[in-house]
């Protein structure tokens, strides 16, 4: 039940800029905390034999990260991990391959089936006298290639600059079209608006100039969108760690802000430990046993965007600037 | 404390550690980060909750990706029965430039910690970090054997001896750091 609760507060257009769109302190896994609790899935916990007790369902969908004061054992942990956790999170799981198969990209498929079979509750380590006898979801040897396909998927699958300003213009939209910028954090209220509703005002936006968000509406419906200016590079980095945001500040008071989107992101938990039973009866970390996982770069961009008219123009300025701009540091100690 | 300025910190407890022979895996760094904020009081921001062998912090976990990411850091495997080591990355040496009077200013207390804890297994750590996240929460005039039960509790796989040594140990350190730093 906390599986399939898991996502019950996802926005409309899931994770697109929740951040923005929604209070200071909130967010979708906040909101599914709240509908998991109301009133009318009350009921059906209450009536279902035996009953469901809220908070467990509550706590093992949203998993520990979100409760500070509310402790986990073990196999809450565990079960949680089943749900949310980085390596096999079934969540991971699932979108992996929905997303695959709804937008036609083979990189999000891999052996599920194999990976589900070969899941083990392992201690971290065999050793004795280094290692933790606390319990955690690993796997066998046997199913480490599909655990690398996954972690694989997941790095190619998601970060296109593309699809990446499209979030930005939907959330651009959304914020003029939303009653005061943010989604209701009431239940009832945020629950009437779906991907219909919105896409619906948005093409309606798209052709009235004097509707709501008609801007990056028609950027979205019309393929008018912002297009690539920079993305961080490790030459850069070395010289400056804030080299995107340098370049960012010092593009804004050329350009205007409104010419310009800035998309940075680096994903959680890049480093992908998990323990794995090998043949010769010895747990090892699967860093140790997989080259790809010890090879894997973090997913992590740092994206300027700007609008298609002024690419050529600001590409030329970018190129001959870049070098000074880097230098200028904005840090303080 | 937040963003690059943190960053510095945690670079530098990471050398500091490898210099003082840790193999200075992620556990290490994570009650190595506990200890620094929550006993020392270096502020850091990090939040901490009782999970994976003891306090633990998402938000840290994070930040090491986006070091890595940011060539700050720099994972090395190491031989059975160790997890991987994290090491000060290419662009490590740049943030030390950058943040001098960050990096000197938490030198004591990075020295302190890594003195301490580096020779710790992460068995050791777990125990170690569990008992100083008990004593906060139940105070230390609670008596040993109680904050001992209730680490216990929380922690099944670790035996009741074994946490009221840790108790102990927690109670000394805590006395030694605030001759040091008091």
């Amino acid at each position: 039940m906390a599986a399939l609760c898991h996502d019950l507060g996802h926005l409309p257009f899931s994770h697109a800029a929740e951040k923005e769109l929604l209070p200071e302190g909130w967010d979708h896994e906040l909101l599914t905390i709240d509908i998991i609790r109301s009133e009318e899935m009350k009921n059906i916990w209450e009536g279902m034999t035996p009953p469901l007790r809220v908070e467990d369902i509550f706590k093992l969908a949203v998993g520990p990260k979100k409760f500070k004061d509310i402790k986990f054992n073990n196999w809450e942990a565990i079960l949680s991990e089943i749900i949310v956790g980085d390596a096999f999170g079934v969540d991971r799981i699932d979108y992996l391959l929905r997303d695959s198969h709804h937008a036609g990209v083979a990189y999000g498929k891999f052996d599920h089936y194999r990976l589900i079979d070969t899941l083990r509750i392992l201690p971290m380590s065999t050793s004795e006298e280094h290692g933790s006898k606390e319990p955690a979801l690993g796997i066998e040897e046997g199913g480490l290639h599909s655990a690398e396909a996954l972690l694989l998927a997941r790095y190619f699958m998601y970060f296109h600059p593309v699809r990446r300003i499209y979030d930005i213009h939907l959330k651009d939209f959304l914020i003029e079209w939303l009653p005061e910028g943010r989604f209701p954090i009431n239940i009832e209220e945020l629950l009437k608006i779906t991907d219909n509703e919105v896409l619906a005002a948005l093409l309606e936006a798209a052709r009235i100039e004097s509707g709501k968000g008609h801007g990056p509406a028609r950027r979205i419906v019309k393929r008018e969108h912002y297009r690539k200016l920079y993305e961080k590079s490790p030459d850069d980095i070395k010289i400056n760690p804030e080299a995107g945001r340098s370049i960012y500040k010092e593009l804004q008071s050329k350009y205007g802000n409104e010419a310009l989107r800035r998309d940075t992101y680096t994903a959680k938990n890049s480093a992908i430990e998990f323990p794995v039973l090998h043949s010769d009866g010895r747990i090892y970390t699967s860093y140790k046993l997989s080259n790809i996982i010890q090879r894997l770069p973090v997913p992590s961009f740092d994206y300027i965007f700007i609008k298609p008219d002024l690419l050529k123009e600001s590409s030329e300025w970018l190129k001959e600037n870049r070098p000074d701009i880097i230098k200028t540091l904005i840090l303080e100690d | 404390m937040e963003g690059t300025k943190r960053q510095a910190v945690v670079v530098s407890l990471i050398e500091n550690m490898g210099d003082n022979g840790s193999w200075c895996g992620e556990t290490h760094i994570q009650k190595s980060l506990y200890f620094l904020q929550e006993m020392l009081g270096v502020p850091l921001n990090f939040d901490f909750i009782l999970y994976k062998h003891g306090p633990f912090s998402f938000d840290l976990r994070d930040e090491l990706g986006v070091m890595r990411s940011n060539m700050l850091v720099e994972l090395k495997s190491k031989p059975y029965p160790y997890g991987p080591s994290y090491l000060p990355g290419e662009a490590a040496e740049r943030l030390r430039e950058l943040y001098p009077k960050t990096t000197k200013k938490y030198k004591p207390q990075i020295n302190f910690i890594s003195e301490k804890l580096s020779g710790l297994s992460v068995a050791e750590l777990e125990r170690l970090a569990t008992a100083l996240y008990v004593t906060l929460e139940e105070g230390r005039n609670q008596n040993a054997i109680t904050r001992a039960i209730r680490i216990n509790e929380l922690k099944p796989h670790i035996k009741i001896d074994e946490a009221q040594k840790a108790v102990g140990d927690v109670d000394s350190l805590i006395i030694e750091a605030e001759n040091e730093f008091h």
